[in-house]
């Protein structure tokens, strides 16, 4: 975490008469030359060029003023007191940092420069702080230092700050300065984080590091201490508001918050009807030992779970609950998540459904492969990359595993498949549902305009503007379909032809292309089955996978 | 391999800023007259930039994040009004749009421009009316730019001289001024007078600043290379309200004339031209950098240029300042001004030009006179091999591919002549553009665009049409470059193409129809995508017949152009896996014990091998287990594949052939052996070449000069013997 990144800290005074002057600096010799025995023996920076950035009009005071010279950033906070106890009624300082132009976080350091400023300004205002150690520094070199350096000012006060702001910035990235009985500044530089990407209902939000592990409590945020348990992966936001019993929104809020520090990754819902295919980044899998040791790690079944294995196994340290809670969850012979999820916690649950399967598979078999991977326990690189590579569109998970029921004893599926989505050498295939009719009624109204205003005009009650149309056109958020949703025999139509219920409408705005069967699946909370059913009666639907 | 940010310039305003011996600083103009007001900047950005939302607060970082997110963003809207139907209390509920929305006081003014962004073609419509919006505003206010007195901000805009020809980057909060500052020599020329000695210099004067020009931008075409062929651009009125112009009718009559009647003192010394930005804080290396690179100091090099030859930067700026002066006394608002200005003043109109352009990350087109027109762009990437997470910023409809990637150990042959060229707009259209733009003869290039096809390589188009290869490829680099196409392997039936994983559904809407009107009697854009996105399938089988053969390659373009599919590549590495050869002991584990007579995986009745399973495993499971096996516990590390100080070759996968080790090169030798058909074993060496996993099997036919077919035999054999690690991706 220190990059040691500060080159240097430097203090400019503006005097009236004697202009702009760095009054300490750290290291000396950094920014003025300097007749210090320990000086720099060159300047980083030409003083004389940028001293109208270091102290500028007033219009740029008291705001973060940054400029590049020399292949180096100098951030500035330069900062003019008013008032009338000083000569010309103002006293002007800037406290800088310097770090090399190609610093891409650059923004911390600004951060730490800005609250310096505002602190020493309130130094100064309360006390002097700054201008009680300037009496007759601005006399005594009269004589004429070389650019006006003080040297040996060892006693100040504002150079001991540079000091050690320097230092303890550059190797712990913080520090803490007591100043007088009544103040103390601590800085620290937070890294800059990217914001964070909207959280969706269907997104699966898993654990990057162990939030229960951590002493002191993890918020003050209810919603987040709620919800924290139920985060493991298999949970999507939606339901983890359910089973948490919080406000969905709330709850998106706060998982965009853990997003935000890194916390958390997003998955997608897993369900043994979803398909996944290898990306690009899985040659760095096939490549890469070290990543396929780790995946052997994650998703090796730590014990055999079924009670035929508990008999024959001779491992002691199994646990008996734990084998039996498997076994138990093992009954609930389909391989369906929605339902799955709702009663079996993360490692059970996809080992829960391989044995399920595998029972329609040769008994004999299986209780060797176990036995070989038992004595071994360890997956073999060559499995997991056979497995992964066997992997494609347009190959339901549900078929993959029965295709490769022999290489997937001893392996979690669920995170087999959740390894691969998180390094992101897997991506999962969507599933989307296309209807022409919902697609096309405004389509066609943006491209032929002309032809049938009629149209328009008593569907939307107003005629439409061109201007309107192709940024309606361009949205493809449910506001747009349901505002342009201008034929009203068409909507009629589908309403008839999807069903009878009244579930039809909310079901036909998904059908325009953008919305995931997750996302469907999750906002009309229906099975992926029945969702499938009601979207091919909907008339003529196409299915996209992307 | 990391992901191609979206493209944003984040740009608010270009200033030219001069400093001349009469006037001092002054900002000459800046554009668009009305820029974000203070407050809009300086209060509402500084903790935006810095805080929390990074970027999403800030005012142009947030527009365009809005889009980069725009897929997502607009199902959040959904979802909202989803949850709101099935009972979810609406009260704590603040959508991630709504606080956008009220924490930014300052979006009256920039959200117009969002729309924008985002759609083209509205452009014209709301540019209008985004001018007129502003109008109301703050349009009599003479003295402030961008929230800072005009005084203040110029003078700090006039960097001392160590900035001559550097990059000038000065921050105020989370807005950048970079700028390129150009100054004149102490001798009072703008440029390096060279050959001073031979006075009847015109010609050396022009061909040296001819030179400069081309090597700034690499664009030469339009360069006059004679004093013939000057003419005054449009508007340019030669000696306007001051003596320097009077002396510019000859074209070193300038240079003569400020040498004589001014002594060498020219009146002004510097101008800079600043670009304002406001990029968010993690990206701000970045966007600055492409900034400054691609289009201010390019920018400011033809202006240099510009100057040299006539001191034209300088007589603009004074009409501009006159004009400005004018109107500040009558009392006019900014916006009519401006109109004026950049109706008379040509430089204002590049300036407009430019900035219009690029703040809504297109190409700017200048002439800047009547032979020399260049254009500035900030280079977008067109594809990417890499599909961001929903954790990362999105590029919707960005074209998925590894083609483009460049591996290092590539040899020699420039990938460029098997590729073929997929224009991103027809040929007609764009030939006519073309000509529009440029005023030379645009019929050679006309010829070589009409005669693209994307399913043929440049090779075989050069070689067909008679033309040069190096000028196919000169024109392709070129189309490339400016956005008009996309080098693409070229597209073959008997190739596999899947729905792209990165296809932005969101412009479905605007999709079908553009397609139904030009396909109208094939199948709608829905069900082909429907068919392509099942079981990965050469598109040969989606044809129904050979008439139809050339109407769905032109579709398949058409989908390519759209970034709608993406072409499924197969790329493979040499596993030796093998008993009985070289090696006794194996890391490959079995997954059954010998002793116990386990049925094998290919008796079972649910296994069916995939085209894609791999053979390798069974033959794995026949040999007997080393005893050495136990010394790879779980808890050891296994070696890595290249170790050769191991006891024994483990048979792993050949990550490179062309670097193989010595165990490695006798397995590869070892394999090829094993082949029976000669041409499969004579082929094999030149396969093995693409087997590192980098290269698609698919392009080893072009590259090697063989035909496919000859390539999928061999492949097919190889595959067969089990050698191989097989993965299909884009």
């Amino acid at each position: 975490m220190p990059t040691r990144s500060i080159k240097a800290i430097f203090f400019t005074r503006f005097h009236h008469e004697k202009g702009s002057r760095v009054l300490h600096q750290v290291p000396e010799g950094s920014i003025t030359p300097s007749s210090s025995p320990s000086a720099l023996s060159n300047p980083l920076l030409p003083f004389s060029s940028i001293t109208s950035y270091l102290i500028p009009t007033q219009q740029f005071c008291d705001r973060l003023l940054t400029f590049c010279v020399n292949h180096y950033r100098v951030i500035g906070y330069p900062v003019c007191i008013r008032e009338g106890r000083y000569s010309r009624n103002e006293f002007r300082f800037n406290f800088a940092v310097v770090v090399e132009e190609g610093v891409a976080d650059w923004a911390c350091y600004g951060e730490v420069v800005r609250k310096l400023g505002g602190l020493l300004r309130g130094l100064e205002e309360q006390g002097g702080f700054l201008s009680r150690e300037e009496e007759g520094i601005w006399e005594d070199d009269a004589e004429g230092l070389e650019g006006g350096v003080l040297v040996g000012d060892v006693g100040s006060k504002v150079y001991a700050l540079c000091e050690v702001v320097l230092e303890d910035l550059n190797n712990y990235a913080e520090c803490m300065i007591p100043i007088d009985e009544s103040n103390t500044i601590n800085l620290k530089l937070f890294p800059t984080h990217a914001p964070p990407p909207p959280i969706h209902p269907h997104h699966v939000p898993l654990l990057t590091i162990s939030l229960s592990s951590l002493t002191t409590p993890l918020s003050s945020d209810l919603t987040l201490t709620r919800i924290v348990p139920f985060i493991n992966g298999i949970h999507s936001v939606s339901h983890i508001s359910l089973l948490a019993d919080t406000d969905l929104s709330l709850t998106r809020k706060a998982v965009q918050h853990l997003v935000y520090y890194g916390c958390v990754v997003l998955l997608d819902i897993f369900s043994f009807s979803a398909i996944y295919a290898p990306t690009a980044e899985i040659g760095g899998f096939i490549t890469d030992v070290r990543a396929q040791e780790e995946c052997a790690r994650y998703v090796r079944v730590p014990r055999m779970l079924d009670r035929r294995q508990v008999k024959m196994g001779s491992e002691s340290e199994k646990s008996r609950d734990r084998s039996s809670h498997s076994s138990h969850t093992s009954r609930d012979s389909e391989p369906d998540v929605e339902h799955e999820r709702k009663h079996s916690d993360a490692p059970s649950i996809s080992t829960a459904s391989i044995s399920s399967v595998s029972e329609h598979a040769g008994q004999e078999h299986r209780k060797s492969a176990t036995e070989v991977d038992m004595e071994q326990g360890k997956i073999s690189p060559e499995t997991l990359i056979m497995l992964y590579t066997s992997l494609r569109q347009g190959l339901h998970l549900r078929s993959w595993v029965l295709e490769n029921l022999a290489q997937l004893n001893g392996i979690d599926i669920r995170r087999l498949i959740t390894f691969g989505v998180i390094k992101g050498f897997l991506y999962r295939v969507h599933k989307y549902a296309v209807s022409p009719s919902v697609v096309n009624p405004l389509a066609t109204m943006t491209s032929t305009t002309p032809t049938r205003p009629s149209d328009q005009v008593t569907l939307r009650g107003a005629p439409p503007t061109t201007a309107m149309a192709p940024r309606l056109s361009h949205k493809p958020s449910i506001a747009s379909t349901a505002v342009t949703m201008p034929k009203a025999e068409e909507v009629a139509r589908l309403e008839s032809i999807a069903s009878e219920d009244r579930e039809a409408l909310p079901l036909v705005r998904f059908l325009d292309g953008v919305h995931s069967f997750d996302e469907i699946c999750t906002e009309l909370r229906m099975s992926e089955k029945d969702v499938e059913a009601k979207v091919r009666g909907a008339g003529e639907v196409q299915l996209l996978f992307r | 391999m990391s992901l191609p940010l979206p493209p944003a310039s984040t740009l608010h305003s270009i200033l030219l800023v001069t400093k001349s011996r009469s006037l001092g600083p002054r900002l000459v103009f800046h554009y668009p007259p009305l820029s974000p007001s203070a407050t809009a900047l300086a209060a509402d950005q500084a903790p935006a930039w810095f805080g929390y939302g990074t970027s999403t607060g800030s005012l142009d970082g947030s527009h365009d994040d809005s889009s980069d997110w725009d897929s997502s963003t607009d199902n959040d809207d959904d979802i909202e009004v989803g949850s709101r139907t099935s009972g979810g209390k609406g009260s704590g509920r603040t959508s991630y749009r709504d606080k956008d929305k009220h924490s930014r006081p300052g979006v009256g003014i920039w959200g117009r421009q969002e729309s924008i962004d985002e759609e083209d073609v509205e452009e014209h419509v709301e540019g209008k009316s985004d001018k007129e919006g502003k109008g109301q505003g703050g349009d009599y206010d003479w003295n402030t730019v961008l929230g800072f007195k005009i005084d203040a901000l110029e003078k700090l805009l006039c960097p001392s001289k160590a900035f001559n020809k550097r990059r000038f980057e000065l921050g105020v909060e989370g807005i950048v001024f970079v700028g390129a500052p150009m100054f004149v020599r102490d001798d009072g020329f703008w440029k390096k007078p060279r050959r001073r000695k031979d006075r009847p210099k015109e010609k050396a004067d022009e061909s040296v600043a001819n030179n400069n020009i081309q090597d700034s931008d690499g664009d030469g075409s339009g360069i006059p290379s004679t004093e013939a062929s000057f003419v005054y651009p449009e508007g340019f009125e030669p000696g306007y309200g001051h003596g320097l112009m009077s002396g510019a009718v000859s074209e070193a009559g300038s240079d003569t004339r400020s040498n004589s009647t001014t002594g060498n003192v020219p009146d002004m010394t510097m101008f800079n031209i600043v670009f304002v930005l406001n990029p968010p804080a993690l990206e701000y290396q970045l966007r600055v950098k492409e900034m400054y690179d691609n289009v201010t100091r390019k920018f400011a090099k033809v202006l240099k240029y510009e100057q040299a030859r006539y001191h034209y930067v300088w007589s603009e700026s004074k009409r501009i300042i006159d004009i400005k002066q004018r109107a500040k006394e009558m009392g006019e608002s900014l916006s009519v001004t401006w109109q004026q200005i950049v109706n008379t003043s040509p430089l204002a109109k590049w300036i407009a030009i430019l900035f219009d352009a690029i703040a809504s990350n297109k190409i700017a087109h200048i002439h800047f006179d009547r032979s020399f027109s260049t254009s500035f762009q900030i280079p977008q990437a067109d594809s990417t091999p890499y599909l961001p997470n929903a954790l990362e910023p999105q590029m919707p409809g960005l074209w998925l591919t590894t083609s483009n990637v460049v591996t290092e150990d590539d040899d020699g042959t420039p990938l460029t002549q098997h590729s073929a060229l997929l224009l991103l707009e027809d040929a007609e259209t764009l030939i006519k553009d073309l000509e529009s733009d440029s005023r030379g003869s645009t019929a050679p290039l006309a010829f070589y665009i009409r005669n693209i096809v994307p399913t043929k390589s440049l090779q075989k188009i050069s070689i067909k049409h008679n033309i040069l290869a190096q000028d196919m490829e000169y024109v392709a680099s070129h189309l490339v470059f400016w956005r008009r196409a996309r080098l693409i392997p070229p597209l073959h039936p008997r190739d596999t193409y899947i729905v792209s994983p990165n296809a932005d559904m969101s412009a479905l809407h605007a999709a079908i129809p553009a397609y139904a009107a030009r396909f109208p009697t094939l199948p709608s854009l829905p069900k082909i995508l429907s068919l392509l996105s099942g079981t990965p399938k050469p598109y040969r089988f989606f044809i129904p017949t050979n008439e139809h053969r050339e109407r769905y390659m032109e579709i398949l373009a058409w989908l390519m152009r759209g970034g709608w599919v993406t072409q499924l590549r197969t790329f493979a590495w040499v596993r030796p896996n093998d008993a009985g050869s070289t090696s006794s002991n194996r890391t490959t584990i079995p997954l059954h014990r010998p002793s116990s007579p386990s049925p094998l995986p290919q008796g079972k009745p649910h296994h069916r091998p995939s085209p894609l399973h791999l053979k390798p495993s069974e033959e794995a499971t026949r040999s007997p287990l080393s005893p050495t096996h136990n010394v790879f516990s779980p808890a050891l590390p296994s070696p890595p594949p290249h170790t050769t100080t191991h006891a024994g070759f483990a048979p792993s996968i050949v990550l490179s052939p062309q670097k193989a080790n010595a165990l490695e090169s006798r397995w590869l030798e070892k394999i090829g052996a094993t082949f029976e058909d000669s041409e499969v074993r004579d082929f094999w060496p030149k396969l093995l070449r693409h087997l590192d996993g980098k290269h698609a099997v698919e392009d080893v036919g072009a590259q090697e000069g063989v035909k496919r077919g000859v390539v999928w035999r061999v492949w097919g054999a190889v595959r067969e013997g089990g050698w191989l690690v097989v993965v299909r991706h884009w």
